[in-house]
Parts: structure tokens; sequence; C-alpha cells
């Protein structure tokens, strides 16, 4: 377990580049910066500056190398690295409010920009006009795109929203790719068919992530509950009411654990039972610090009593790792079926990435 | 007595068994407002405990919406006692089941 503190600042969002020597972030600004590893240091190597707006989300692609930054200033750009500079290539998502998340399909061929316009932009680069273009998905999104996520097919697209709704949307694009084979969420898959939606949670869904076979995708609610939906089992719903504060974040470890943050600062796991399809709470990954026990005089207890109600000094600093809410998880080995290594970012500026250990392949997940 | 605290327990139950699910009827709803704060009130604050790990997490759930419910309609003695079944309940459901009071479309 490692943490690095970048900012006085929230990070907005970051992405990583194939080989985890990368990272690129926003500083809470319109800007993105690029560090480097160079042993235990982190040094700034690129600052990109195209945006008129913050910069809201980033993907890296692995194979390609692109990024691709989405801003509130409604716009896209794709990123190329020519020698040793960034050149952005606008894309038009044709939407007149904010980007809110972008992310590179598996292929690298086409990306999804969720937006409070109420709508995906599936982009995709047009060779005759060498440009990139976009199509939207639109019904039934009712309000803000907050997450999105590809199945590996390259093809299916899960959209969490602030209308309360998970959603896994076909985002094919003929010009691009084949028609796809049938999946366990159906067999017609034409652009912006709606695949699945979930009931009403009471929540805007901050995350959401399909497990690394696609046949189950999990999402994180603002009402504080995690849920996922198991293509296996007809779509049912399983669904855990948690005792924490909303989760911000959630990724698959493993086909059947998740990892999710949010504003409790901490890491935590659940754990998908697949044969009751049931969700339950696994314990939190922060490693507690000792608290320094010391004695209270008189009157700091008088004063504690006065201003808490309570006389003793427990709670009084956080005592995770994070000193504010996590907003983004992503793994960095392993992938989601069976990651070994995840990091998260969050509003106090720093960056920690996370050691997961497999006791056994049956047995819990510990935190190395 | 050991009786009393069995038919409070009893009542306890059923209060929230019979809790109206969906209902707009305003008049349903402060009826089975008026009998669950009853109920909270009739319990010896020895008791609470007991009654609050009776319940599923649905249940604690839904006695943390009537005990904000009853915040805000105090009686005379209500507070104390809605304040000690609030410790309680939040020892079992976490913030998590306040913040689920917060963002409920359906009320109680």
């Amino acid at each position: 377990m490692a943490y690095h503190s970048f900012l006085l600042e929230p990070i907005s969002c970051h992405a990583w580049n194939k080989d985890r020597t990368q990272i690129a972030l926003c500083p809470n600004n319109h800007e993105v910066h690029i560090y480097r590893k160079d042993g235990a240091k982190w040094s700034k190597i690129h600052e990109l500056k195209e945006h008129n707006g913050q910069v809201t989300g980033i993907d890296w692609a692995p194979e390609s190398n692109r990024l691709v930054t989405c801003g509130t200033d409604r716009n896209a750009y794709v990123w190329t690295l020519k020698g040793n500079v960034w050149k952005p290539t606008l894309v038009i998502l044709r939407i007149n409010r904010a980007a809110r998340c972008v992310k590179w399909s598996p292929k690298e061929n086409k990306f999804a920009v969720g937006s409070g316009s109420r709508l995906i932009s599936i982009c995709y680069f047009e060779q005759e006009n060498d440009w990139w273009v976009c199509k939207h998905i639109k019904k039934p999104i009712r309000s803000t795109v907050l997450s999105l996520d590809w199945h590996p097919n390259n093809v299916l697209l899960a959209a969490g929203s602030c209308d309360f709704k998970c959603r896994i949307f076909s985002a094919y694009i003929k010009e691009v790719e084949e028609r796809p084979s049938p999946t366990p969420w159906g067999s017609k898959m034409p652009f912006g068919e709606l695949m699945f939606e979930s009931s009403s949670s009471c929540g805007w869904v901050h995350s959401i992530c399909f497990s690394a076979s696609g046949s189950r995708v999990a999402w994180v609610s603002h009402d504080s509950t995690l849920c996922l939906a198991d293509a296996g089992k007809k779509m049912a719903v399983a669904s855990l009411c948690t005792e924490t504060l909303p989760l911000l974040a959630v990724t698959f470890i493993t086909e059947n654990s998740l990892v999710a943050a949010g504003h409790d600062c901490c890491p935590m796991l659940f754990t998908y039972e697949d044969s009751q399809g049931a969700l339950t709470f696994g314990g939190k990954l922060d490693v507690p610090k000792q608290s320094s026990q010391r004695g209270l005089t008189a009157r700091e207890r008088f004063q504690n009593l006065d201003k808490k109600a309570s006389s003793d000094t427990a709670n009084a600093t956080l005592d995770t790792l994070h000193k504010n809410s996590i907003s983004q998880i992503s793994v960095l080995t392993g992938g989601k079926d069976k990651c070994s290594q995840f990091c998260t970012t969050g509003m106090d500026g720093g960056m920690s990435i996370w050691d997961v250990k497999v006791r056994n392949p049956c047995g819990p997940l510990r935190l190395g | 007595t050991r009786r009393r605290t069995g038919e409070a327990l009893r009542a306890f139950h059923t209060a929230i068994r019979s809790s109206p699910g969906n209902t707009r009827n305003p008049a349903m709803k402060e009826q089975a407002q008026g009998t669950m704060l009853k109920v909270l009130t009739s319990f010896k604050s020895s008791e609470i405990e007991q009654a609050v790990n009776s319940l599923d997490r649905n249940g604690v759930d839904l006695l943390m919406k009537y005990i904000y419910k009853g915040f805000e309609k105090p009686t005379e003695n209500s507070s104390a006692i809605l304040l000690q079944w609030h410790e309680k309940a939040l020892a079992v459901g976490g913030l998590g089941s306040i913040v689920r009071v917060l963002t409920a479309r359906k009320t109680v």
C-alpha cells in the first residue's frame, strides 16, 4: 500500500498508461497533467491545456496509447503523442451541457461520453473525412449520465444516470465493426437498443462496472446501496443497503468480488454469492493507524462533553489513508477478474495504490 | 416485567410489519405514524437495544424513517426516548440507514 499526495485540491479524474509508469490526472482545473514514476518520486512531464472548462473524464487507451478527455466545456479531445508532445484533436459531441465521463471501448475504435444533456455520445473515426463523428443514445435517459463502462464485446455499454437507473445499451457502430454475437444480455443489438434497465433505486448512480466476463454489472447509488445484475440469472438484481455513507466508485476485482469506495474515504470489499444471488459486505480494506491514547485533562473532558456530548477522543481525526472522499478507483494489475492491485484518487488530492492478496481461490480476499 | 416487555416487543413487530408500504393517503400515514410513536415511547430504555437487534436490514431502515418522522412532530416527552432509539438504530444501521431516510422517494 502506497499513498502519494499530488495536490492540495481534489483530483477530478485520472487514467493510467498501459505499463502503469505514467498517470494522467486533472488537478481540479481545465488542464490534464501527466506524471511519470521516477523510482519513488513522481515527476510532472506534460501539461495538456486545451479545455475551457473543468476536465471531468480521462481515459488512456492501452494499445494505441491515445488519451481521450472530456470536460464541462461540452467538448472532448483525443490526444496523440507525436514525439514528445501530446496533440489534441477536437471531437464535436453535439451536446449542450457539460460532459461528465468518457471511456474508450475495449478495441479502442470508439469511445463513449456521458453528459448533462441526458444522452450518451458514441464517437468513432470516419476515415473518409479524417474526422471523429458521433451518434447519440437518448431514449429513455432522463437525467445526467454520470458513469459508463464497456462490455468486453466492444458493443454493449452500461450507463449510470442521475435518474436513479442503471442501463445497458447497444453501441453497435456498423461502420467500424462486425455484427456482434449473442450475449446473455440479448441477441439483437441495433444501435441504441436498451438491453437492460434497473428498477429505480433512490439515488444517483455514481459508478457502474461490468465484470471481466461481461455477464454481471454492478453499480453504486447515492442512497448508500450497491447493486448487481446477473445476466446468468435472467438479469436478476441483488442489492445491498450499506451501513456506510454513499459510495462513489466501484470495480470488480474477481468475477465474485468488488471493491467500492466513496464518502467514507476508504475502500471496502463486497462479495457476490452466486448460489444465493446475494451481496455481502466484506470489510474495510484500510489499515487503521494506532490512535495515540493520551490522557485527557478534566477541562478537555468537559469541553468535549459540551461540544460533542461525549468525552472520548475517538474519531476526532480520520484514521483512513485518504483524508477526504475517494472519487475514483482503477484496476492496475490483474484485470477485473484477478486484480492484484488497484488505485484510488480522491478529493484530498491524494493517490493510493492498494495490494490485494487472495489467500486461496475460494477464500476471502485480504489487503496486503 | 418480562410479560410487559414481551407485549411491547410484539406491538413493535406488528407496527413494523403493518406499516403501509406504498400509500400516499395522508390519513393512513398519520395513523401509522401515531401508532408507531405510541409503541416506541412505551418502551423502557433498557429494552430498546433488544428490539432493534430483532430487526432485519429493511426493518432497521423503516424504523429509522419513523424515528425521524417522530422528530418532525415532537410531543412533550417523545424526543428523549426517540434519541435513545436513534442511538441504537444507528449502531445497527450505520450512517447508510440515515442516508436512506434522506433519499427515500416513498416516505412513511
